[in-house]
Formats: C-alpha cells, structure tokens, sequence
C-alpha cells in the first residue's frame, strides 16, 4: 500500500465493517432500517457529524495559529476517511429514499465526495515536503538539481550509449503535453514515458543495457521531478479552481443538511 | 500560497448558502410540503371517500391534513379519526380491534400501526412485532419471538391472510416442527382450538407454563401425560379447574378403602406408594424402641388401619412369659425397647423389697416364675437354722431379724438369764449360746474356767456345778449360798 493511499484502505475497512453492521440491522429489521428507527437514525447522525468533522477540523487546523495540534497531512488523511465514511452512512441512513430535500442532500452529497476525490488528485500534482506544505518553484528546482546530480554521478564510466540516452529523455516538451495535460494527465505521461524508456533500451546492447536499468530509477525520479516543476502553476490554478467550486458545493450541501434535519426534528419529533 | 484565514466563508461559499436557501424556500413555495416528504403517500383508493379524498395520495403536499403544529392542542391521531369515523366507533367498543387495543390505557396512537411515506402501494398497516400490545387483543407474543427454525416471528406467519384473522393451523404445523409425537398426542388429548386454552402468556407449553405455580409436578407425576390429569379438558377454564386432591386422580389407587381419608400426601410423596412415612406420632399410639421397625401390617392385620387395639396383650399375649399373672398391662413394667428390660415396683405390692431382698434374682422366691400365691413368710424361703432348735417356736423371723442382715438380731423378750448381769452391756446370743440356744456356757467370758470352776465347787463339796444357772440364775456368785454342798 502507497503510503500516501493510507487512509483509502482505513476508509475502505470502515465501509466494510458500517456495511456488515448495516446488514445485520436490516436482518435482524426483516428490512431495509428505515430513516426514522433507531438504527437509521443512529448511523444519519453519525455521518453527519463525521460530515461535520469533514467539513471543519481540517480547514480549522490550517488555518488557526492557536489549533497546533498534529500535522497537517495527518489532518487532510482524517478528512479524506471521514469525508468517505461520513457521507456512507448518511447514503444508509436515506433507507435508499431519495425524496424531496433529504433527496437532494443526499445528491449534493454524492457530488462532494466526487469532487473531493478530483481534488485529492490535483493535490497529489502539487510537489510538498514531509509535512505536506507546498513546495515553491525554486525548492522543486533545487530537488530537480540534486536529482541531476544524483544522475550525473550514477553515470559516471557509463557506456557513452547510457548517456545519450538519459539525457535524452529528459523532461516532456510543452509540445506534446499542455498545463492542464500535465496535471490531469499525469499516469497517461508517465506510461509515454515509460514506453520511451523501454524503446531506447531495446536499441542497446545487452551490456548498455544492463547498465542502463540502474539507472531506470534515477531518470524516472528526474522524470517526475521535471514534470512537476512544468505543472507546478498549472496545478496550483486547478487546485485554486477546484477550492472556488468544492467549497461552494460543501456549503450548499450542509446548508440544505442542515434544513433537512430541522425539518426531521419539526415532524417527526415536535408534530403529535 | 495565501491561506484563506475564513476556510469556507468565502464569498462563494456564502453564495452558496443563499442560494441553497432560496432554492429550499422556492421549492417550498410552488410545490408546499412536498419537498419534506420522506415518501410517497399511500394511493390506493379504498373506494370510500373520507376527509374529501379517496387516498391520503390526494392530501398533495397539504402537510396539515394529518400533520399539527407543536402548539396545537389537536393530536395527530385525532386528525386520522376526524376523517376515519368507523374506526373513531370502534374505539369505543373493546369487543373491536381498535377498542381492544385502547382497552387498557390510551397510550396507543395509529402510527404505532399505520405508517405512511411508504410509497403508493406500500401496506399502511405494518405493526412492530415488539412494541405492538398482541396482548390486548387475547394472546400475548410473549413466548413466540422465535419460530420453529429460530428465525424471527412476523405478523404474517400466524396472519397468513390478513392482520385482522388468524390461522389456527398455524399453531399445528410450527408445533409440530417441533416436537411431532408430542403434538400428535396433544391435539389427540385436546384438540385443535389452541386460543381456547393458550393466550400466550398463561400457555401450557413446556417452554412457558410454570406448572409449579399451580400444581408443581414431581416424582412420577412428571411421567404422565397431560391428559393424565386433564382427560377431556377443551378449554383453558377446564385445565384450571382440574382438581388438585390426589383422590381425585387416585381413588383407586387407595389400599386403604379411605381409612386414612383424603389427603394421601400426608403419607405418600410422588415417587413411590410404597415410599410412605406415616406420622405415627400424631396418633394415639407412637411408636417407640422396636415398635419402629415393625412392618405395619404386623399390627394392622390385613392392611385395617381403623380400630387397632393399643393394649399390649392385642400383639403379645403369646409373648406374655407370666401366663396372665401380671394382667394386661404390660407397660406396667416392660418398655417397648427390650421385654427384658422390666422394671417391676415390688414396693407397690405386699411384700416391700428391702435390705439384701433387692439384689435377689426373681426367681429366687417367684420359683417357675410363679408370681402369683408366693408366700410371704419368711420361712418360706428361710430354713430355721439348727441353731434355734425350734427354740422360737411361732416367733417370725423379723420379730428378731431385718432384710438387712441375719446379724445382728434383736431379742425383745424376757431373758431369764439377766442379759448384762456382769454390767458388760448386751452381748451377743453366741457368747452365752455357742450351739444352739437351748443350750449355755458360761465359759465363754468371765474369768470362768472349767478346771477353776470344778476346783472351786468340788472343795466346796459341790460335785453338781454343771447347771450353772440352777444356783446362780442371776449370774451372782453369792446367790447360790445355802444350796448344796458337803458342809450343808
């Protein structure tokens, strides 16, 4: 498991045990847990507070100078798991009814965790350090010379083949990937380049080649380095527009949430 | 990058809230309460018209049809009888389902039983096998939340057709998956018409009736069947009026032709007749030393319990060692551990044990065990000894002997012979009588001697000195002056 997929699994594992849990209820109910028993009740709650937790902690951590606590990146790890775990059990809780306002919270809902899942993948475009903060221009273009460094030593008293053959495959021209290719299109570039690499290796000798793979790893990290830095501002301005929409959809969502659960408590609760 | 210090309240976010809002309040405005819904309302048109419409569906999203206002002293449930008139009826009288369920308190409302935002077809009427009060309505779910396989109960296993009739059958078949040879002879014993006994709660199942609480069976009462005890019982009154007296099941069981009367548990238990353990104490005759491990009908002759004789002799009179001498009353001296081990009061009768009497062996005077007639004298058993000659003639022996001892003797008669005529007090008869009391010596004390004594006489000239007392019958030495002699 990547570790920066850590919170996919435990999301996943959650799911999974919500899930087992959910079906036992409805077994045990001779049916689907309606919205307003016990249970279905019980497990809307939940989700949304854990919605709710989605929603404020992180943002809260980011931006507080009080709230210290934790690292950021952990933080954004509990809001993807609760952003996924929350929203599953508020999709139970609906009793699969998707009438009037409980409907279209549960369809904004859907949308959010959608656009956080794009979100998440633009934010894995933009280059961090250990702590998850943003890397600017010239940091990546300082990792980008140590990368060549790295290289340059590695192919010292390499076959002259081994050598022209790194440096030419170097970074992707703007030419044959646009800004937003080279966010969006990220596992499409690295299979191109891939493939080049496995060409180039073909049109050496065995020993070139041999000689060639250990440096398979260098050049790739060179690679990834090279695209970030010229996606660097392509990713950052699909980041910002992603905020300007998810933000807005988180908004709406918690405000129609919001007036869904007060009109619960209005009748079903208040009204005898 | 610069950090948005407000997070979500941007300007796009507060544009969002506004317009959800006015999406929410537009919606509310063009299609009223619909949008709170949970659910399709129920649309099946009954046929019947109530409240202006023929479906709730037709309510549209009027909400107040059925739906009041926290601050409204009219219920939801009064809304459903404003339209639901009949049912309104029902409720007043407890011989309806409706009435039923009110019968013990007002504490139910239709949507314990009717919901709706179903859906168009959904059922309106979906009771809660937990919460809905089954008892009420004459049979109580408490012992069936559980089917024969171990899933849960549902309304419809019992309500095969509709809420409102019940399957008997369906007592029958679960049952049967139960326990078939059991259900084979209950029905076989009781019947088919399971509610008229069985009401859930008061069942006579083995799983939930208490038969301890009303008659706990025990012992071999737990082999028997029900319609052991319950023979041609059809009703649930019948079962409870099954009497609880043993004779009312074991009258012919009774060995004793009702001697005893009724209550054959004051002797009997459940596992055995024969395990019985009278209380023979109670009666007017207990049982004490070996009268306890007497088999009872060693007395009661023929198992008649009524009318035995408690006196000894009834049992013993073979075993009477005196022949009637003593009478009947054998307790007078035997006790019932050892015959014996009598205690006879000879001091009650004629002749007091006293002195050695007491240690002497009962046969001793009572010879053959002749008790009756025996003498009382004392020569009877005492031979005059030869010492007396006959001396004393008719004089009874106690008039000079106690029991205690032959010795010493008392002599209370005029001695001729002056009995301390040498001051030396009473002596004993042997001193003066060595032989026998015809006969004396005066040898036996004094300074007499017979060498001195015939010495004496014979210078004195007395040649017959033998007979003492003929000269000094007093014993005086100086009173035989004058008598005899050569110098006479």
């Amino acid at each position: 498991m990547k570790p920066n997929a850590r919170e996919l699994w435990w999301a996943l594992a959650a799911i999974v045990v919500i899930t087992v849990i959910y079906l036992l209820a409805a077994r045990q109910l001779q049916g689907v847990p309606a919205a307003s028993g016990l249970f279905g009740h019980g497990i809307g709650v939940l989700g949304f507070v854990l919605m709710l937790a989605t929603e404020t902690l992180y943002s809260l951590r980011k931006r507080s100078r009080l709230a210290r606590w934790g690292r950021p990146a952990s933080w954004l790890r509990f809001h993807i798991f609760t952003g996924l775990v929350g929203p599953y059990m508020v999709l139970l809780h609906s009793s699969w009814k998707f009438n009037g306002l409980a409907g279209l919270v549960m369809l904004i809902t859907v949308v959010v965790v959608i656009s956080g899942f794009i979100g998440r993948y633009i934010y894995t475009a933009v280059p961090r350090n250990a702590d998850g903060l943003m890397l600017e221009a010239a940091d990546v273009q300082v990792e980008i010379a140590a990368a060549e460094a790295d290289l340059r030593q590695a192919l010292a008293g390499q076959p002259a083949a081994v050598q022209a053959l790194a440096a030419q495959l170097a970074a992707p021209s703007p030419a044959t990937a646009g800004p937003a290719m080279l966010v969006l299109g990220r596992p499409l570039l690295r299979w191109r380049q891939r493939q080049q690499w496995r060409s180039a290796l073909r049109q050496l000798d065995p020993t070139a080649r041999a000689r060639a793979r250990q440096m398979e790893a260098l050049v790739a990290r060179r690679q990834a380095l090279q695209r970030q830095a010229a996606s660097l501002a392509s990713a950052r301005r699909l980041l910002g527009v992603w905020h300007s929409v998810h933000i807005p959809l988180g908004m709406a969502l918690f405000t129609a949430a919001f007036i869904h659960i007060i009109a619960a408590i209005y009748f079903a609760t208040l009204l005898h | 990058m610069k950090s948005r210090r407000l997070g979500c309240l941007t300007a796009t976010g507060l544009l969002a809230v506004a317009l959800t809002l006015l999406l929410v309040l537009g919606v509310f405005v063009l299609r009223g309460g619909r949008m709170w819904s949970p659910g399709p309302l129920h649309a099946q048109a009954s046929g019947v018209e109530l409240g202006g419409v023929l479906s709730h569906a037709e309510t549209g999203g009027d909400c107040a049809a059925c739906h009041t206002a926290p601050w409204n002293v009219t219920t939801m449930a009064e809304r459903c009888l404003d339209c639901h008139i009949a049912v309104a009826d029902d409720l007043a009288d407890p011989a309806t389902l409706h009435g039923a369920l009110q019968s013990e308190g007002a504490d139910m409302d239709c949507r314990q039983c009717h919901s709706e935002h179903r859906g168009a077809a959904a059922n309106l009427t979906s009771a809660d096998m937990d919460s809905f009060p089954h008892d009420r309505v004459g049979y109580s779910l408490a012992g069936h939340s559980l089917r024969a396989d171990g899933s849960p109960f549902t309304c419809s296993d019992c309500h095969t057709e509709s809420l409102a009739r019940f399957a008997v059958v369906t007592c029958e078949d679960c049952h049967r998956t139960l326990d078939a040879a059991y259900m084979q002879a209950h029905v076989a014993d009781f019947g088919t018409a399971c509610l008229d006994c069985h009401d859930g709660i008061d069942s006579y199942s083995q799983a939930n009736f208490d038969h301890s609480q009303v008659f706990p069976l025990t012992g071999r009462h737990l082999e028997t069947t029900c319609a052991g005890c319950h023979a041609n019982a059809r009703t649930s009154a019948d079962l409870q009026a099954t009497p609880t007296n043993c004779v009312a099941c074991h009258v012919e069981d009774d060995a004793h032709d009702g001697q005893f009367g009724q209550d054959c548990a004051a002797c009997h238990n459940t596992d055995d007749w024969q395990d019985a353990t009278f209380d023979h104490s109670q009666t007017a005759f207990p049982l004490t030393g070996r009268h306890e491990g007497v088999d009872c009908v060693k007395c009661h002759v023929d198992r008649v319990f009524q009318g035995t004789p408690t006196d000894c002799v009834a049992c013993h009179v073979e075993d009477d060692a005196h022949d009637g001498q003593f009478g009947q009353d054998c307790a007078a001296c035997h006790n019932t551990d050892d015959w014996q081990d009598a205690t006879f009061d000879h001091s009650q009768t004629a002749f007091p044990l006293t002195g050695r009497h007491e240690g002497v062996d009962c046969v001793e005077c009572h010879v053959d065990r002749v008790f009756q007639g025996t003498p009382t004298d004392c020569v009877a058993c005492h031979v005059e000894p030869a010492f007396h000659l006959a001396a004393f003639g008719a004089t009874a022996c106690s008039d000079c002997h106690t029991t205690s001892a032959w010795q010493p003797a008392r002599f209370d008669w005029p001695h001729t012979f002056p009995l301390d005529h040498g001051e030396s007090g009473v002596v004993t008869c042997q001193i003066c009588h060595p032989t026998q009391v015809q006969d004396y010596t005066c040898y036996g004390c004094h300074e007499h001697q017979p060498n001195e004594i015939a010495e004496k006489h014979l210078d004195e000239g007395i040649s017959d000195f033998q007979d003492c007392v003929s000269c000094h019958p007093t014993g005086l030495e100086d009173e035989a002056e004058g008598r005899g002699g050569n110098d006479e």
